[in-house]
């Protein structure tokens, strides 16, 4: 964990690099537990518990996964492809991802912890080049968001934690269903349960965009992360 | 007025009072509106503290896993059985109507969820309500969207709050799972009611059980 205090993040720019090995380390935290206990609960009632993480590895996880949703809508904002309901909608994700990381690190902080920092993130040039190409991302990353809110939610200790984790999880599931609607999905709502992702199912997700490659190999069942049917 | 007992039977019931019905969907517009529509008031709002008080989630606390399934069992059915009235009066159409077959689909499939979960429990499972629902929301696609757009933020709220008060992680987690797909639902809902952007809240509110219980008792639950 990084043991500087972090600003509000600013995502307009890429931050100076790194913080990456520290980014390793939480997400290694974070997974150790939580994968070996089977993070994948729900899929209604049907659930493995192992240990239990820590509340503030919990949230730095989650804090990880905003910096890169936030980034990744605070550039297709302004990369000047958007236009119309997409604009709107994806300026509405953007505002959202950064709220969500200000009140995690908020969270953390009234915890005691030490919120991680922003690491260096980089997206496919394709995924910045269209409309389609930034909805086809966020395709991607909101239901990852979602499905491992869902997934942390049973590993949560405290009540204020996991309340707003509940308060945050539900708006990716909005997220979810906008963009699908964008994407010409009749009707876009199609889910009973949205699906909780473990660990090592978030991390096969967003490996990508932090240049892990090599964290596809987590040793657990990655399977080419959340592949859903939508 | 309809009132139904169960899927889909309609029948003529008792008046419900309107006034009572517009004060639900007053209070409903005025959570709406705190919980960020307008992007103001959220930042402090996501942990759900409230004004002078305590958390929702507290006013579910000790009831007792059982017991918060049964309540929401019985809202899943207020849900989809209004779904399902809808879709067999021909409310709406077209893609309104698929979404609306779908969500009705995810209603009934929660509430068996619950049930079956509630048998493994030894809880009784609680009988039907009789649903009273507006006059004319079945004949007006709007009065039927603005009451679905209702209704969804209840089941969210009553999820969001319930679910810290959960004593088994198996439960939670699949009650977290339905509250996703609540959040869902309203979105399908507001798209189909043409609010652009329909991701409209930063943070979805958790309710306390007591605003949960008034928002519904007019439609004939509790």
């Amino acid at each position: 964990m990084v043991n500087q205090k972090i600003e509000v993040p600013s995502f307009g720019a890429f931050e100076k690099p790194h913080s990456r090995r520290n980014f390793l380390k939480t997400l290694a935290a974070a997974s150790i537990g939580a994968a070996a206990g089977g993070m994948m609960l729900s899929r209604p009632a049907n659930a493995q518990l192992g240990e239990i993480n820590d509340d503030i590895d919990i949230a730095n996880f989650a804090l990880t996964l905003e910096f890169l949703e936030a980034e990744f809508y605070t550039l297709a904002v302004d990369s000047g492809v958007l236009s119309g309901s997409a604009l709107g909608v994806v300026t509405n994700l953007r505002d959202h991802e950064i709220a969500h990381a200000e009140a995690i690190i908020g969270l953390i902080e009234q915890f005691g912890g030490t919120p991680v920092e922003k690491p260096e993130f980089t997206f496919p040039p394709e995924s910045l080049a269209s409309q389609q190409g930034v909805l086809e991302l966020a395709s991607v990353l909101e239901p990852t968001g979602q499905g491992a809110y869902i997934g942390a939610g049973p590993l949560i200790q405290d009540p204020t934690v996991l309340a707003a984790a509940g308060s945050i999880a539900g708006v990716e599931g909005e997220h979810v269903v906008s963009v699908r609607n964008l994407l010409g999905f009749v009707p876009p709502t199609t889910e009973a349960f949205p699906q909780a992702l473990t660990v090592d199912e978030v991390l096969a997700a967003v490996a990508p965009f932090l240049g892990m490659g090599e964290m596809m190999d987590t040793g657990g069942p990655t399977a080419g992360g959340p592949h859903r049917a939508v | 007025m309809s009132r139904v007992r169960g899927v889909g039977a309609a029948g003529i019931g008792r008046e419900v009072s309107r006034r009572n019905f517009l004060k639900t969907a007053a209070w409903a517009g005025a959570a709406l509106s705190a919980a960020g529509i307008g992007g103001v008031g959220f930042a402090t709002r996501y942990a759900g503290a409230q004004e002078g008080g305590g958390a929702p989630f507290e006013t579910y606390q000790g009831l007792g896993d059982a017991a918060i399934l049964q309540f929401a069992y019985q809202l899943e059915l207020l849900e989809g059985t209004f779904y399902q009235m809808g879709a067999d009066m021909g409310t709406v159409s077209g893609n309104a109507l698929a979404q609306v077959e779908a969500i009705r689909d995810h209603e009934f499939a929660h509430a068996d969820a619950l049930a079956a979960t509630l048998q493994q429990l030894g809880a009784e499972v609680p009988a039907t309500p009789e649903f009273t629902y507006p006059d004319g929301v079945f004949e007006d696609p709007a009065s039927f969207l603005d009451l679905a757009n209702t209704f969804e933020p209840v089941g969210i709220g009553a999820y969001q709050g319930a679910a810290p008060a959960l004593e088994s992680k198996e439960i939670l987690g699949a009650a977290l799972s339905i509250h996703n797909s609540e959040c869902e639902h309203w979105n399908g809902i507001k798209i189909l009611l043409g609010i652009d952007p329909p991701n409209n809240v930063a943070f979805e509110e958790a309710l306390p059980l007591p605003q949960v219980q008034e928002a519904v008792a007019p439609f004939g639950l509790g």
